[in-house]
């Protein structure tokens, strides 16, 4: 093997293991949504391209390899897709040498040869990705339900390019999780086996030839923004996970050729699909990823890495100014390690790449599920850099959790999931109090700062908390009006909090020192407002943040509204409904 | 970002326009250190046209707050956008250096 043992040069003709005569083409990507890998096989009797790709250039590229090897001997053209998504076609829809059923003739397995040849933008997930689908001839619809009713009988074919094959279906039986499969043998020699693999979509295929297996999307089909996409079935992907598990046992294959990105081992694959199965069995009920969600997860993704950006500067903001007071005791190490507590620059840069990526994507018109995937990629990376613990031992814990709630609540949006919401009955005013009594008073007493005075260990934690923890409303004048014995409300506790601190830390941040907090009720619902003097008012980002806390508010069961009068005086109004 | 510096009343004033984010918070500190370099140690960042500061812009202002803190030297923050006022205050940095509303409230405080 020219490239170690799980590697194919790229771009290279090269002997498929396992698969004497026939030979492979890698042509291989880095991960992206907008085209596949695409692997060319010749053998003898055949030309055969598995997954053309969503470029003309890609297409174009392979044309050309195509055209060498048919002057060296011509040979019938195949074009087979391990699935119909437009990310693995696209590219020839207006490349002539594919485009007419003469020249190369198109393989799909039966559901997505109905999907192209109706022009069907759910299932190739054209309508998602905002692109027409102009309705293609497939010349082989693979595993049909009609050679499925004749097993183990070899049917053959002679199709419109001249080329001449023999398939043989094998359905699945009780005996082996192996899912249907067909034998398709070209000419007398190479045979490629068709597994039929549903779950990232209806009509994903596996493909074995030799010691090689491709496996189109099934590494990424519990991915978020992947998982729930038209025709996606988490029962037929378990499924399917299962027969391919069961098929790489046996040992007989060694390369894993996935749909996109670099080729994997076969005991790496065996790994990798088992986390996938994992994830998989996470994800029931999950909501279908159509356009309009796309285009609901885009904005969330625009929302929420607004606040992003504003909490994650703070709590840099926060390490370094604890950091800058330890210097100024002297305590220079101590503050040169905090650094290492959070990645500013490497933060600065990921929100960054988000800001460029939306503002370019708004100036194209681009499509909404990219975007959210973007948001989705950079807080995974966010999330993995988190040091929830031990920033939650010098800033304020408040606002870590916050901040992992944030990534964690864009993460399971974009799952497909409804965003979490526990509504429990609770005591409003209680709740109320309690929030402002602790973003008032700090979190570590003098006496606590005191009795540490011996250990030195303790002393050092306890100073680092009281100087990272600065209480919110400290230097703030905070009056309840009205706010009177038990109003039981019926809302989701956490996010209530959450919205209410953004609120407060809203009307401080802009240079609010006096906020009153009052109460009405009413029959049906408790009427909270909370009003601040600030000196002025966000602009930028004012509308995305407001539809950010409209959203938070509606999680917590209630209905948010804002208003700043003619005196300055701005006013949060939040109503919830009330529990008799 | 656009980057401004004038001297008046004593105190040099670098005004900004643009982010000061991760790619121009080091031209940020380079003027910054080039005013101090000089023996300008009254310095006062107009932020009048900043709408936005990244992390790496807070550490440029603590850098200077750090160089800038022998007796007699002056360092603030005028005009700030209700954004990067926001961001200053919740990290906690508006007890480190005085923030003025005006050019002309921080320059009279100065004399």
């Amino acid at each position: 093997m020219p490239a170690g043992n799980d590697q194919l040069d790229p771009l290279v003709w090269q002997p498929v293991p396992g698969a004497p005569g026939a030979q492979i083409y890698p042509l291989i990507r880095k991960i992206d949504t907008i085209s596949s890998n695409s692997y060319l096989i010749q053998t003898p009797d055949a030309i055969i391209l598995i997954d053309p790709g969503g470029l003309p250039g890609q297409a174009e590229q392979l044309v050309r390899v195509i055209t060498d090897c048919r002057k060296e001997k011509d040979r019938p053209v195949f074009v087979i897709l391990t699935h119909a998504h437009i990310d693995h076609f696209l590219g020839i829809q207006d490349i002539p040498a594919f485009a007419y059923i003469d020249t190369a003739v198109l393989m799909v397995q039966d559901a997505g040869a109905s999907a192209l040849e109706n022009g069907d933008g759910g299932l190739t997930q054209g309508d998602l990705l905002n692109v027409a689908i102009n309705p293609m001839k497939v010349g082989l619809h693979l595993l049909t339900p009609g050679r499925k009713e004749t097993p183990h009988l070899p049917v053959d074919l002679c199709l419109a390019n001249g080329g001449r094959l023999t398939i043989t279906a094998t359905p699945a039986d009780s005996s082996s999780p192996l899912p249907d499969r067909e034998s398709v043998m070209f000419g007398p020699g190479t045979t490629i086996e068709c597994y039929h693999t549903p779950g990232h979509s209806p009509d994903s295929i596996c493909i074995r030839i030799g010691g090689l297996l491709l496996i189109g999307d099934m590494l990424f089909a519990a991915n978020p923004g992947i998982a729930g996409m038209v025709g996606w079935s988490q029962e037929a992907l378990v499924r399917s996970l299962s027969g391919i598990e069961t098929l790489l046992s046996k040992g007989e294959i060694t390369i894993i050729c996935p749909g996109h990105g670099r080729l994997i081992s076969a005991p790496d694959a065996e790994r990798m699909l088992a986390a996938v199965r994992t994830d998989t069995l996470a994800l029931a009920n999950i909501a279908e990823l159509n356009r309009d969600r796309a285009v609901q997860a885009a904005a969330f993704a625009e929302d929420c890495m607004e606040e992003v950006n504003e909490l994650f500067t703070i709590l840099a903001g926060r390490l370094y100014y604890v950091s800058y007071v330890l210097d100024e005791l002297g305590e220079s190490e101590t503050a040169a390690e905090l650094g290492a507590l959070i990645h500013g620059d490497a933060i600065d840069e990921l929100l960054e790449t988000f800001r460029l990526f939306a503002e370019e994507h708004h100036q194209a018109g681009g499509v909404s599920i990219h975007l959210a995937l973007k948001a989705g990629q950079v807080i995974a990376k966010l999330k993995r850099t988190f040091k929830k613990e031990e920033l939650s031992r010098i800033v304020d814990p408040t606002l870590v959790l916050r901040a992992e709630r944030l990534l964690s609540g864009y993460t399971t949006m974009l799952r497909g999931f409804s965003p979490p919401k526990e509504i429990t009955v609770t005591d409003l005013p209680a709740l109320i109090e309690m929030l402002v009594a602790g973003l008032s008073i700090p979190s570590c007493s003098d006496d606590d700062v005191l009795s540490s005075a011996d250990d030195d260990a303790a002393f050092a934690r306890i100073l680092l908390s009281r100087i990272g923890t600065r209480p919110l409303l400290e230097d703030v004048g905070v009056a309840l009006h009205g706010v009177p014995a038990p109003v039981s409300v019926a809302i989701d506790r956490d996010q209530f909090t959450d919205l209410l601190t953004y609120i407060l830390e809203d009307l401080v941040g802009t240079g609010s020192d006096q906020i009153g907090i009052a109460m009405e009720i009413t029959d049906s619902s408790a009427v909270v407002t909370v009003s601040g003097n600030a000196s002025s008012s966000c602009d930028q980002g004012n509308q995305k943040s407001m539809r950010f806390l409209s959203g938070l508010c509606e999680r917590a069961g209630g209905l948010l509204s804002r208003d700043r009068d003619e005196t300055g005086l701005q006013t949060y109004t939040i109503q919830v409904s009330r529990v008799i | 970002m656009e980057i401004t510096t004038a001297n008046r009343d004593s105190a040099t004033i670098i005004s900004l326009a643009g982010r000061v984010d991760t790619a121009t918070a080091p031209a940020l500190e380079q003027a910054i250190n080039k005013e101090i370099e000089l023996g300008h140690r009254n310095v006062l960042l107009n932020f009048s046209g900043v709408s936005y500061i990244s992390s790496g812009g807070l550490r440029v202002l603590l850098a200077t707050a750090k160089k800038l803190k022998s007796p007699g030297d002056k360092f603030g923050i005028c005009s700030l956008s209700a954004e990067v006022h926001k961001v200053l205050k919740l990290a906690g940095f508006t007890s480190i250096f005085s923030i003025y509303p005006s050019e002309g409230e921080a320059l009279a405080g100065w004399e």
